[in-house]
């Protein structure tokens, strides 16, 4: 009868199981969980086990442990015997107090089983021959790479080595990876054209905050329950940070936390149940629960796609009118040389209230009534002149916005000139999507068009037929980057071209004639020589010439911090990665460390020079080489400004391993006084990060419409629809783990539209059909979900799923000012698909996922 | 013994209380080990489409709801194959499943499962499906048996393993 085969009996470890702390592999919450490994064959009892819980009565609701049929597995280590093994979130963790989403609870159905689910990870580096791939070893895979690399760089420069990585934590296995990418890549190849996993250039996406001196992680998860308004701008905490709402935004709402407010609080300052704003053009989960829970505390405000950096001005000056700011306050951290800039050209002063707020309304489509109701929810002192306080979180609808910088820019500073920065229940930054652990030598574009960008954009390079070898690290842009159609068949053409050449005469199976092979072929054709870094097949994968295979998390020590409250923790390494699968940053230095070779050989000290530092032994060695890239960081609490978000310098894997699920937050400081390491609990109290400390105003631009890349289609009655897209509560990312998992790809078995009933009405569409959703750039099937998460006029599609991606028919437009796409917005056509319909559709639920009200 | 012959073991009786037999525990010592009780739950004469009926399977810790929707389900019984049965504890934390029009809602953290599709979670944080309870109807009495549970109810490591 089930869909899938279904367990109703848990194996139990017993006392002396191994036992491991991690966080989860996923969001930016950064779960903590306990692992348990013990052998198939042993096990505990109901009443002694490991998990020291009383499993022979029916659990109570809530208790903080659970142990579901999706938390464990069998798993099968390098010596031939099998075990069970159980991640269980941890009831300890300040972060998740025993609760977990629908992805972290399947932690242990990722992991690598030789007859299960991810039996198809990557166990062997791949060349690619004449009739596909065929396995190599390591020798020779390093061999071809690094002599490649190296002769490419000596001959056509090093600007010929384009490279596409992750940066992040969690499922990127963080600092350690990072570190070892930016040694490799930033102080050895030294290449321009860098680029990040989810992007085309290498560029922080909220340059707007940073170049202000504030870092986008200010603030603690603590925060979201002591604040009088959470803020959640473009940022669908519910289903993409799922446990920080449920434990942090959600308790506040309900008032659950107003005794931690009245400790917390000034004496005499109203602690009350918090409010929730949330602006997004889409009525999401986010938003529904929300309201299911207290609607007159929710304000939903809708924006005209493109538009929230007006928004957000409009809001600011209406808070300057009511003078629900601090002058002192903003004498003393700002600067104020900067603000005349910000007054003339964001808040634009010199107009009358009543134009500036009628254009506002005309362009974002927010009523003058929503934006002063929002306005006093953010900064309208509360009863007995307290200061109110918010916490304002965005995220990818707003990086992803159009005009990146600009958009980020003018929230940082609503927030800073209403003082929610800084203060208890406060902070403006990132919701995040995965967690973070970046440590790397200095990029070759340090920031904005204001600080010496923008970066180069790879995406373009490539596709316009410029480097010769370009590596993929853990990422997918055939379905991830912008226009992606385009992309894909650019790379297609160039790798065949490649392939082509070298399959005249026969692929040399000898390592050295096929690197001959190949430098001919860079030399005769514009042939790419694309290199995949990664844990399984992947669509891009399918064109590249060598493929190598990645170790994945729970299969080597990482570390990495979580983004609401920065908390540096360790993600043991409990697995065998499989085959001959290695950590990304073993796999870096062998190729560096054979550059290196390389140089010495022909006595090029100054090029050997470059590829040093690299010959780390173990995990914490490549940790704590990292470390002394964060420079002095000994300072007070008040001085915490000057330091990196992500210092750790000091700390070591031994450390973390002895904290667990506690963890410490970065920065960590040495404290001078007691030369102890000291983490931060919330940032920019005392000062902000810039040489002088004081915040920097920036004057945003005034609203000039669309760019071209989406203005072709306005007025075109063939694409009629505003387009956006995001993300499903179930899935991560490309599905690379979850379209092996049954309970996650019968739920999630195609790309899916949502659709307006008014809109689907004219198009005879009804939930359970399909439909083609087209545009000049690209074009996607879907199924069809009709409801009311969108207005008339705008339909949403899941970004990307494992069959199909949403992203070709994104423009390939990107802020001039930084380098970053507007993934979120553009226009398209959709119409009845009429062929037969996917046989998933019959088990898949076609129930509205927005609709969370018991009627 | 698998949880499917077990089930036609049971079928083949009219055994409407616990029944046991016999195995060998792991410490090679013989133990009662319990199968899956038949027990009758309603008779599909008496079901309205979505009003729900409550009762508690496979032992008195485990609240389920039997309840008839106005579609063909995964594992349905009756003519229409529209009937189906659930656990109501959620497989997140395990608070209690209100039956609403073809879903179960958690309102602890919004879990959300359709009854028509196997109990899949199509919203919330619930990673394991709700587990789903089999059901057999006895054609000529009309009377609906549930006789064994697929996936596990929340809060146990065994649907039978509960002192």
């Amino acid at each position: 009868m089930s869909l899938f085969q279904r367990k109703d009996t848990l194996p139990v470890p017993p006392l002396d199981a191994e036992r491991y702390t991690t966080v989860c592999q996923y969001c930016s919450a950064g779960c903590g969980y306990n692992v348990y490994v013990w052998p198939e064959k042993k096990s505990g009892t109901a009443r002694s086990n490991a998990f020291h819980v009383d499993l022979s009565k029916q659990a109570q609701l809530m208790s903080g442990f659970s142990y579901t049929e999706t938390m464990h597995n069998v798993i099968t280590r390098k010596n031939g015997h099998k075990y069970n093994l159980a991640i269980i979130p941890a009831k300890e963790s300040r972060i998740n107090k025993g609760d977990y989403s629908i992805r972290g609870g399947t932690n242990a159905q990722t992991a690598y089983t030789p007859t299960g689910h991810t039996r198809d990870r990557l166990k062997d580096p791949l060349l690619r021959k004449e009739n596909g791939f065929v396995a190599i070893s390591w020798d020779h895979a390093v061999e071809i790479l690094a002599t490649l690399t190296k002769s490419s760089m000596d001959k056509y420069g090093s600007d010929s080595i384009a490279m596409k990585f992750y940066d992040h934590g969690s499922s990127g296995l963080g600092f350690e990876d990072n570190w070892g990418a930016g040694k490799l890549f930033l102080s050895g190849i030294k290449t321009h054209y860098l680029s990040i996993h989810n992007r085309p250039a290498y560029n922080s996406e909220v340059w707007g905050s940073r170049e202000r001196g504030m870092h986008e992680l200010n603030y603690d998860v603590d925060d979201a329950r002591l604040a009088d308004t959470v803020v959640l701008w473009g940022a669908n905490a519910y289903e993409g940070a799922t446990v920080f709402y449920t434990e942090h935004i959600m308790p506040n709402l309900q008032g659950g936390s107003i005794d931690e407010k009245k400790k917390e609080f000034a004496s005499g300052e109203p602690a009350e149940e918090g409010r929730i704003i949330i602006i997004d053009p889409r009525k999401n989960a986010t938003t529904t629960v929300s309201q299911d829970i207290s609607a007159e505390r929710v304000l939903h405000l809708r924006p005209n796609l493109g538009t929230d950096w007006i928004l957000a001005n409009a809001l600011a000056r209406i808070a300057w009118e009511n003078k629900w700011y601090d002058s002192d306050y903003l004498q003393k951290r700002t600067d104020m040389a900067t603000f005349e800039e910000y007054k003339s050209k964001s808040l634009e002063l010199a107009r009358p209230l009543d134009a500036f707020l009628a254009d506002a309304e005309k362009i974002t489509g927010v009523t003058r009534k929503e934006m002063e109701e929002a306005a006093a929810w953010i900064a309208k002192p509360k009863e007995g002149g307290f200061k109110r306080r918010t916490l304002t979180l965005y995220e990818k609808g707003i990086i992803w916005n159009m005009k990146n910088y600009d958009q980020v820019a003018a929230i940082a500073q609503l927030n800073v000139l209403t003082h929610n920065v800084g203060r208890v229940g406060t902070g403006c930054g990132r919701l995040g999507g995965h967690q973070e652990g970046y440590v790397r030598p200095g990029a070759p574009t340090p920031g904005s068009i204001y600080a010496g960008g923008p970066p180069k954009n790879v995406d373009n390079y490539i596709t316009g037929g410029g480097g010769k070898l370009y590596w993929v690290g853990a990422t997918d842009p055939y379905l991830s980057t912008p226009n992606s159609k385009f992309f894909k068949k650019s790379v297609k053409k160039r790798a065949a071209d490649l392939l082509d050449y070298l399959d005249n005469g026969g692929i040399p199976s000898d390592p050295k004639a096929y690197i001959a092979k190949v430098l001919e072929a860079f030399e005769k054709t514009d042939g790419l020589f694309m290199v995949v870094q990664d844990i399984y097949m992947t669509h891009t994968a399918e064109d590249a010439m060598l493929i190598l295979p990645a170790a994945g998390w729970g299969e080597a020590v990482d570390t990495s911090i979580n983004c609401h409250s920065r908390l540096l923790r360790i993600y043991d390494k409990f697995l065998d990665a499989p085959g001959e699968a290695l950590p990304d940053w073993k796999i870096l230095a062998l190729v560096g460390n054979k550059i290196k070779a390389l140089y010495e050989a022909e006595g090029n000290k100054e090029m050997a020079e470059r590829f040093s530092g690299m010959d780390w032994k173990t995990d914490a060695d490549v940790f704590e080489a990292g470390s002394h890239e964060f420079g002095d960081n000994k300072a007070t609490e008040a001085e915490e400004a000057r330091l990196s978000a992500e210092c750790y310098k000091g700390v070591t894997h031994k450390m973390l391993r002895k904290l667990g699920n506690e963890g410490i937050q970065t920065p960590v400081r040495q404290d001078p006084v007691t030369g102890k390491l000291v983490g931060t609990k919330r940032r920019y109290k005392y000062s902000f990060a810039s040489k002088d400390g004081l915040f920097k105003w920036y004057g945003t631009d005034a609203w000039t419409g669309y760019p071209a890349e989406v203005a072709k289609y306005i007025n075109n009655p063939a694409y009629p629809f505003w387009f956006t897209t995001g993300r499903s509560q179930h899935v991560w990312q490309t599905m690379y783990n979850d379209k092996r998992i049954p309970e996650k790809l019968l739920t999630l078995p195609l790309p899916y539209l949502e659709i307006h009933p008014d809109d689907a009405v004219n198009l005879d569409l009804k939930t359970g059909d399909m439909a083609e959703v087209f545009n000049e750039e690209g074009s996607c099937l879907a199924l069809v979900y009709v409801n009311d998460a969108t207005k008339p006029g705008l339909v949403f599609g899941l970004m990307y799923h494992a069959k199909g991606t949403m992203n070709n028919l994104i423009s390939s437009y990107t802020d001039p000012k930084t380098t970053i796409p507007w993934y979120k917005g553009t226009k398209v056509g959709v119409k009845k698909y009429t062929g037969k319909l996917d046989d998933a559709i019959k088990t898949v639920s076609l129930l509205s996922n927005n609709n969370v009200t018991i009627q | 013994m698998s949880d499917l012959s077990r089930r036609k073991f049971l079928q083949t009786t009219s055994a409407t209380a616990l029944l046991f037999f016999t195995g060998l525990n792991k410490d090679g010592h013989a133990a009662p080990v319990k199968a899956y009780p038949s027990r009758k739950i309603g008779n599909i004469k008496n079901l309205k489409v979505n009003e729900p009926l409550t009762f508690n399977y496979p032992d008195e810790s485990s609240p389920c709801v039997l309840v008839k929707v106005d579609n063909q389900a995964v594992g349905g019984v009756g003519t229409e194959k529209d009937v189906v049965a659930f656990s109501t504890l959620c497989t997140h934390m395990g608070c209690p499943l209100t039956y609403n029009k073809g879903r179960l809602v958690c309102k602890c953290h919004y879990s959300m499962f359709d009854v028509s599709r196997n109990g899949q979670t199509y919203q919330g944080l619930a990673s394991q499906w709700v587990a789903q309870v089999v059901l057999r109807v006895d054609a000529a009495t009309g009377n609906i048996y549930a006789e064994g549970v697929e996936g596990l109810i929340y809060g146990r490591i065994g649907n039978l393993k509960i002192s």
